[in-house]
């Protein structure tokens, strides 16, 4: 389990996380969204201990992570910005982890190296941005982390190397309920595979739940009457409005069955609810009040 | 076994549930037949085990599947099924929603009783 609270970090007088809490139950994976900026990768590099928090406590099964190298051991990181030894191949990358790891794997990794089609001769700094994400792919869950923490993975991969890096999230926290922390703006792809979602707006933990919770909250509805109706929507929180025509489209916060239930009651004509995408939820928290953006959704 | 849009709206938790629901409602899951486990269901289907957890326990929640420790997960026979209130209620809109939009079609009341009838006994194996 991992637990951040109360963490504060600041960067020459630029808060970067603000007050922030993280939870991350064991065996689940954790989709960590947010806009550019907003602190996913600062929140992550004092996750796995490598800066540290000017106040608040990090702590992965309540003990601290920084300068803890026993939990290290058994966190699997792979960053956004890639770093390997100039001049090694996969073979001696390998080589390099299984003396830092005590949970590799060496059956795990010549499997891998086959199934990924990589050459484990070839410098690794001549590989392509996608190549060299499957190396570090490929080098970190052969160390079969307890903990797996992931930057951006899915950046920069094909389709088919994407389904396969997923496939093996999915069977490690399935096999030995390895608790993953991701982030990503591919929302779509966080939606099919995360249990749990945090949103993160400059620095603060906005919305942090279940994503099926955080689903089944918030709709959009379509409603049209054969009479101008007065005030047919009271009792909802409505996020957002507009009419086209003498169709309304909403975006309101209530369960779906309040919802039915407030507009059945005016009989409208058309009634349409549709749940929202990840992505949709992630645009009205993080850009509600746009206008401009506003235009561009709809 | 089944397949899963992620393209759809609909969450994954409730079209593993409704895939399966289907299944069962359609005889391909026949009674007391094994459903694949936590496990293997989400290593095919490349879906958080979490999530199938959570299908699973709202399928025996509605009484549609039955667990044995030790086991693993089983289909219920239809007997078993406990009558769930609140689905009940959902069914039935839909239905009421389904006569108003017959009505509008311009189908009178007799027209639309004739048609649940014989939808009725389409499905000769109601108890």
């Amino acid at each position: 389990m991992i637990k951040v609270q109360n963490v504060d970090k600041i960067f020459d007088g630029f808060q970067a996380l603000h007050n922030l809490d993280l939870n991350v139950k064991k065996g689940s994976i954790y989709g960590l969204v947010g806009t550019n900026g907003a602190g996913k990768t600062t929140l992550i590099k004092h996750v796995t201990g490598i800066l540290r928090q000017d106040s608040g406590s990090i702590s992965i099964e309540d003990a601290p992570v920084y300068e803890n190298l026993k939990i290290k051991q058994r966190i699997g990181y792979i960053p956004d910005d890639l770093y390997f030894f100039a001049s090694y191949n996969l073979k001696e990358s390998a080589r390099f982890y299984k003396s830092i790891y005590p949970g590799w794997n060496p059956e795990r990794y010549a499997h891998m190296v086959k199934q990924f089609e990589l050459n484990e001769k070839r410098k690794l700094s001549r590989f392509s941005k996608g190549m060299q994400k499957q190396a570090a792919f490929i080098l970190t869950m052969s160390s079969m982390p307890d903990y797996l923490i992931l930057d951006e993975p899915i950046d920069g991969l094909d389709p088919i190397i994407r389904k396969l890096v997923w496939k093996y999230v999915v069977e490690d926290v399935a096999e030995r309920e390895m608790t993953v922390l991701v982030s990503s703006h591919n929302l779509r792809e966080m939606e099919g595979i995360c249990d749990s979602i945090g949103i993160l707006n400059k620095g603060k933990m906005m919305i942090e739940r279940d994503l099926d919770e955080l689903k089944s909250d918030i709709h959009k509805i379509q409603v049209a009457f054969r009479e101008p109706m007065q005030d047919p929507y009271a009792g909802l929180n409505v996020l957002h409005r507009e009419s086209r025509g003498t169709v309304d489209l909403l975006i309101v916060r209530n369960r779906k069955e309040l919802v039915e239930k407030v507009i059945s009651e005016s009989s409208p004509v058309v009634f349409d609810l549709l749940p929202l995408s990840l992505e949709e939820i992630f645009i009205y928290e993080l850009g509600g009040g746009d206008s401009e953006i506003e235009g561009i959704i709809f | 076994m089944f397949q899963l849009d992620l393209k759809s709206r609909t969450s994954i938790y409730e079209q593993v549930v409704d895939n399966i629901k289907e299944l069962i409602l359609a005889g391909v899951l026949s009674a007391e037949e094994k459903l694949p486990s936590v496990r293997e269901l989400s290593k095919t289907l490349t879906v958080n085990p979490n999530t199938i957890q959570k299908a699973y326990r709202e399928l025996e929640y509605q009484g549609f599947i039955y667990t044995v420790a030790g086991l693993g997960t089983f289909v219920s026979k239809a007997v078993d099924k406990e009558v769930d209130v609140r689905r009940v209620g959902e069914v039935t809109e839909e239905l009421r929603r389904g006569i108003r939009e017959l009505g509008f079609l311009g189908l009178t009341q007799e027209q639309i009783s004739m048609l649940l009838k014989d939808l009725l006994e389409e499905r000769g194996d109601l108890r």
